[in-house]
């Protein structure tokens, strides 16, 4: 199960969130967005935990402030009319930036991703196989990715480009990512799919437009 | 009835009628109070497998390429760890509870069918021990706590391990499905007299909703782990993708059990909240009647959620909107619940003890779980999150925050009531404290390590992904949450051995479980009392003494029979005299029957199977013998100027609604199957061009005929259960009927075709087979109906059996036209999309 | 009987979320192209009616006690889970 890949050439980074894996430091739009999504919810978040725990809080500390709240307050006030807004806007707004990162309009490169316990195999868009294991996509613009699996569920995740999408034998799933910049990206098998799950990773390299159209008229 | 007894005296005499003696007899017992201990107790020896396991987990987690576990043993373990706390502790340790405090709450001496509980707990035992024996032989489940297919399915996974899954937990299953119609038949009839519905505790409610989710949310499971073991052990195609199958069937059914599960692992915590929290607060729940409409609201939405758990499984967005809308909106009766809690405390005089340390620990841990829950079902976040260390980090903050911190203060709540000592509170401070410090040092960091991209379920990580400090830390964290829970067993004991005795009511409760004496004894109440007002506005210490003393309802030993009251469902007005069976070792034999069918199924003695099966259905055959009543009793006196006929003379009594809640059940299971049939019909690969089921028209046509007469004859008789002739021969003709539609159906199978082959030939098959074992239930029933009568059993009056006997041919009769109906649309030509 | 009035805006809120699921589902794979959304927004509307007719107060002089409010209650928040929740009928991509 020995995986020809190159791990001491990954970045080290400890600090932060950042890291080769790492959601919180996106390296393209679709990501971004996400990233973004989880920020907002977490500050949200925060402020209404504080809430609770502060009037848990002031129900034991400071009595006289909460005591003269009456029940149909706490029950109307804090079980409908503080979550109803929150929860439509959110809702409303994730359904919308889900729209648009869906596949669909206009159909980019689309590339191949075919697992097997326990690696990834890829194919260009033409059909051919990548030899080394490795996407090879061209930064800076969409592409789609048709993931499919040939034995297991498995799942196709590349955490700073964008989302996951399973690999479901018998049907064949889309995802669309974009890199800003070219370089290499990390991904791995999310789905749990046997003994070889926790090393199969796989990398994604993002070329300039003219490597990648070297890239590609090179294996013809 | 003339001179009553002292209250010592009438101790001895109830207790002489109620009381399990002890040696070997102890395994005849069927008392509520005992097994609920014993569900209680087995389930926390599980909860500390579990923990052990994790630790395990953590070990191996807690640095880089770590060689302590290969991938191997990690991958039993932590399927093991999900299934154990899932399945052997959760569910049953709120089971235990409910079956210890419920007839307690409710003024009743015991549940609905002593003898099922029992029975449930063997089975709860004997698959428990499957697994546990499966891990120790090193063959434990390896495919995780949800089992995905294919990676579950036989070529994936050829040894013994997903059988062992499978059959484990269907058998412990049985005992979540007895716990259901129990609970359920028992908080609707049987409660003390002026007990509306609406003066019920609120741990009723919330019990009585969450027996109603299990009822519809473990069907689908139970459907497809037969399923997936039917095509693991026979070949038959449901799952497998080449074969007409979709792996993705067995995430619908999985998940449409799986997330209801998680709320009915919190329904029962939060009642328990909602009876400890007022008592602290010193004054009466805030929103009784808010609260009820709020848990309706969460067990009906909570069944619209399954595929937050799929949102990455390439589902078209409309879907995914549903499910995604309906997994936030479900947060508004969760917070409903919050704030009158809250607002319970602030609008009262609250007290601090330890049952509250615990309780902020909910508030605290939950609520953070529960936003995250918001987050997750969020479709754009949730393909970043999902299957990653930040859901393993949610669903620990929603189940340790929503069940195990609140069991924790329902432990210190309520263990004075079993042990009769008070709680020693030295050593329950430090152990509150270790437990939210390393719960959330634990899986505080998980949401971090998530982020930063760490799947779950990996066995070893490399180094250079930044996981390294996170994981080190969550296993520090891990290790002093044990130490914590490990503080608080040594409280548990200590308490047994040292705390003070109490006489009643340490904490001025409100409910009637704490007038009863502490511990309990045999028969709970010497008196069942009238209730005049809300049943958590009680003053226990008060009425306990009456009780003992035998003023109430019942208040005499009587024939040396079990008797307690029925109630009407609504009003609560009291309306049968309900007359217990006795403590008997039928539970036991039959729960070993049933595990060896199990055993026989696990093990591929394929021969033996059905022996097990039929030993089984004798063994419950039995069950009646002896019971019930030759002659009609009319009313008989109750006590307080009341007079109320036995239930065997009432028409609907505990057996009739239990009979319906089972037949609803069921229906369920049959539901699923036909949803599953439609589901592979539309979105399964490889249908184009597979051949139609063949099936001979007329042998349809007639087994539809057949099973409907039979309904029909049996309606019959039950109607008229006076005239002799023809009861007789509608329940002969209904028998004559239901075993001609069975053979027809059977039949009808052997013409389908290759049942391997392709899924839209197994489906039928299975469908049919369903139909075929119901008409032969509908026979059986008939068939006891007649035996009964024959005995003399059935009057008039007394005509329970024939009430049965009606119910089952006539479900009996619709599945045989639905299953059809089902084969005739697979058959079609070019349905296939 | 109450029990039930305090279960049918929910029960019928179940059986839209079943019927809107499954003929998003059924739409998609036999194609049935522009014909598809207005029939889902037919039978959101259609969802809609008797959960709003559960939704208003019983008329005065009709039953009243907790069980009614509870009941009330409940269906009010099942008209609203009806409308909220399956309002991305109007605008999600159907089949992709
Ligand atoms: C005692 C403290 C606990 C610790 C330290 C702990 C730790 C863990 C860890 C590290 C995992 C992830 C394993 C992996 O993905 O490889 C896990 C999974 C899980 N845990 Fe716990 N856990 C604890 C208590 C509980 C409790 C109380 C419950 C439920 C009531 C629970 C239910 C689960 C489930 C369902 C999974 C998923 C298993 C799977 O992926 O198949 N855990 N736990
Ligand atoms: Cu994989
Ligand atoms: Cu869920």
């Amino acid at each position: 199960m020995f995986k020809p890949v190159a791990l001491g050439a990954t970045p080290l980074l400890l600090t932060g969130c950042t890291g080769a894996l790492s959601t919180l430091d996106p390296a393209g739009p679709r990501a971004a967005n996400l990233a973004t999504l989880w920020w907002v919810m977490l500050y949200g978040s925060a402020l209404l935990f504080a809430l609770v725990i502060a009037l848990f809080a002031m129900a034991y500390l400071r009595p006289a402030w909460v005591a003269r709240i009456t029940p149909v307050q706490w029950i109307v006030g804090g079980g409908l009319v503080l979550p109803i807004p929150i929860l439509i806007l959110l809702t409303g707004t994730a359904l919308v930036l889900g729209e648009q990162l869906l596949p669909r309009g206009d159909a980019p490169l689309r590339f191949g991703a075919h697992a097997e316990r326990w690696q990834w195999n890829f194919t260009y868009p033409d059909g051919r196989e990548m030899s080394d294991d490795v996407l090879h996509i061209p930064a800076g613009q969409p592409i789609d990715v048709a993931v499919s699996s040939a034995d297991v569920i498995h799942s196709f995740w590349v955490p700073r480009l964008g989302g996951k999408i399973d690999a479901i034998p018998g049907h064949e799933n889309l995802i669309r990512l974009e890199a800003d910049e070219p370089g290499t990206y990390w991904g791995q098998c999310a789905e749990y799919c046997g003994p070889g799950h926790d090393s199969m990773w796989f990398r994604i390299e993002a070329h300039t437009d003219e490597d990648f159209t070297a890239l590609m008229e090179g294996g013809q | 009835m003339s001179q009553t007894p002292s209250p010592i005296g009438l101790h001895k005499q109830l207790d002489a009628i109620w009381r399990t003696p002890p040696g070997l007899a102890r395994l005849s017992s069927v008392n509520h109070t005992i097994l609920g201990k014993r569900f209680m107790a087995l389930a926390l020896l599980f909860f500390a497998i579990g923990g052990l396991l994790s630790m395990l987990i953590r070990a191996q987690l807690a640095t880089p390429n770590s060689a302590f576990l290969g991938p191997d043993i990690y991958n039993q373990i932590f399927t093991m760890h999900g299934t154990v706390m899932m399945f052997l502790f959760a569910i049953p340790m709120f089971e235990g509870f409910a079956i210890y405090m419920l007839p307690k709450l409710l003024g009743a001496r015991d549940l609905a069918f002593p003898r099922l509980t029992a029975y449930g707990f063997w089975c709860y035992l004997f698959g428990g021990s499957i697994l546990i024996i499966a891990m120790l032989a090193g063959v434990a489940p390896n495919g995780g706590w949800f089992m995905y297919t294919p990676l579950s399915s036989k070529p994936y996974t050829p040894g013994i391990n997903a059988d062992v899954w499978l059959l484990g937990i269907t058998f412990v299953e049985i005992s979540a499905v007895t716990a259901a119609i129990e609970l359920f038949v028992t908080i609707l009839k049987m409660r003390a007299p002026g007990m509306a519905l609406t003066r019920m505790p609120l741990f009723a409610w919330y019990m009585l909703v969450t027996a109603g989710m299990m009822i519809i949310g473990f069907p689908p499971l139970i459907l497809g782990s037969i399923l997936l073991e039917m095509e693991r052990a026979f070949h038959l195609p449901f799952f497998d993708p080449t074969r007409g199958g979709d792996p993705l069937l067995w995430q619908h059914l999985f998940w449409l059990f799986g997330h209801p599960e998680v709320y009915i692992i919190f329904l029962p915590a939060a009642g328990a909240l909602s009876t400890i929290i007022p008592v602290f607060a010193q004054r009466p729940i805030l929103g009784y009647r808010a609260i009820i409409a709020a848990i309706v609201a969460m067990a009906f939405l909570s069944f619209g959620l399954w595929v937050h758990h799929m949102f990455t499984v390439g589902i078209p967005h409309l879907a995914l909107a549903f499910f995604s809308a309906a997994s936030a909106l479900v947060a508004i009766p969760t917070a409903v619940q919050i704030f009158a809690w809250i607002g319970t405390l602030a609008s009262g005089k609250p007290r601090w003890d330890i049952p509250m340390l615990y309780v902020f620990g909910f508030f605290a841990v939950f609520v953070c779980g529960g936003l995250t829950g918001v987050m997750l079902a969020m479709v754009p976040f949730n393909t970043q999150a999902h299957d990653s260390y930040f859901v393993v980090a949610h669903l620990h903050y929603v189940l340790v925050g929503g069940f195990v911190f609140p069991m924790l203060a329902a432990i210190y709540y309520w263990l004075p009531h079993i042990s009769g000592r008070q709680s020693l509170y030295r050593l329950s401070i430090p152990a509150f404290w270790l437990i939210l410090i390393g719960f959330n040092l634990t899986f505080f960091l998980m949401h971090l390590t998530g982020l930063m991209g760490m799947p779950r379920r990996i066995s070893t990580y490399p180094s250079n992904w930044g996981w390294d400090w996170l994981n080190l830390l969550s296993s520090v964290g891990g290790f002093i949450l044990t130490m914590g829970f490990a503080l608080v067993l040594a409280d548990m004991v200590l308490q047994f051995r040292f705390g003070a005795r109490f006489r009643r009511d340490p904490w001025q409760a409100g409910t009637l479980e704490w007038a009863t004496a502490t511990p309990p004894p045999s028969y709970n109440f010497a008196a069942i009392p009238h209730m005049d007002t809300r049943a958590d506005q009680l003053r226990p210490a008060r009425i306990g003494p009456t009780l003992a003393g035998g003023d109430g309802y019942l208040g005499f030993a009587r024939n040396g029979e079990q008797e307690t009251l029925a109630v009407d469902m609504m009003s609560g007005d009291a309306e049968q005299l309900i007359v217990l069976p006795r403590r008997s070792y039928l539970p036991l034999w039959t729960a070993m029957a049933t595990a060896s069918f199990f055993l026989a199924l696990l093990f591929k003695l394929y021969w033996l199977a059905p022996f097990g099966a039929l030993a089984t259905l004798v063994l419950f055959l039995c069950w009646p013998i002896g019971l019930g009543s030759k002659s009609d009793r009319g009313p008989i006196d109750i006590g307080r100027g009341l007079a109320v006929p036995p239930d065997v003379e009432a028409p609907d009594n505990v057996t009739v609604l239990a009979n319906r809640t089972a037949l609803v059940m069921n229906g369920t299971l049959f539901a699923s199957l036909l949803f599953g049939g439609l589901f592979l019909l539309v979105v399964a690969p490889n249908w184009q061009g597979s051949s139609a089921p063949t099936l001979p028209l007329w042998a349809g046509a007639l087994a539809v005929v057949a099973s409907l007469s039979a309904a029909g004859a049996s309606a019959m008789a039950a109607r008229r259960p006076g005239s002799v002739l023809p009861l007789r021969a509608g329940l002969v003709a209904a028998i004559a009927l239901q075993v001609l539609a069975l053979t027809l159906l059977a039949l009808s199978m052997g013409a389908l075709g290759d049942p391997t082959g392709h899924a839209r030939q197994a489906v039928p098959f299975v469908t049919l087979g369903y139909a075929a074992l119901h008409c032969g239930l509908g026979a059986i029933m008939a068939a006891h109906a007649l035996w009964r009568h024959a005995q003399g059993y059935v009057s008039a009056r007394r005509r329970t059996e024939l009430v049965l006997a009606r119910l089952w041919n006539g479900y009996a009769g619709g599945v045989v036209v639905l299953a059809l109906g089902l084969v005739a649309l697979l058959g079609l030509n070019g349905v296939a999309p | 009987m109450p029990l039930v009035r305090l279960v049918a805006g929910f029960v019928i809120w179940s059986a839209g979320f079943v019927v809107l699921y499954a003929v998003q589902a059924l739409g998609c794979a036999y194609g049935w192209g522009d014909w598809h959304r207005p029939v889902l927004i037919g039978l959101y509307l259609l969802a809609l009616a008797p959960l709003s007719w559960l939704a208003i107060p019983a008329r005065a002089g009709a039953e009243e006690g907790p069980l009614h409010f509870a009941a009330l209650w409940a269906n009010r928040a099942a008209l609203l889970a009806a409308v909220l929740i399956f309002m991305p009928v109007t605008f999600a991509s159907l089949c992709v």
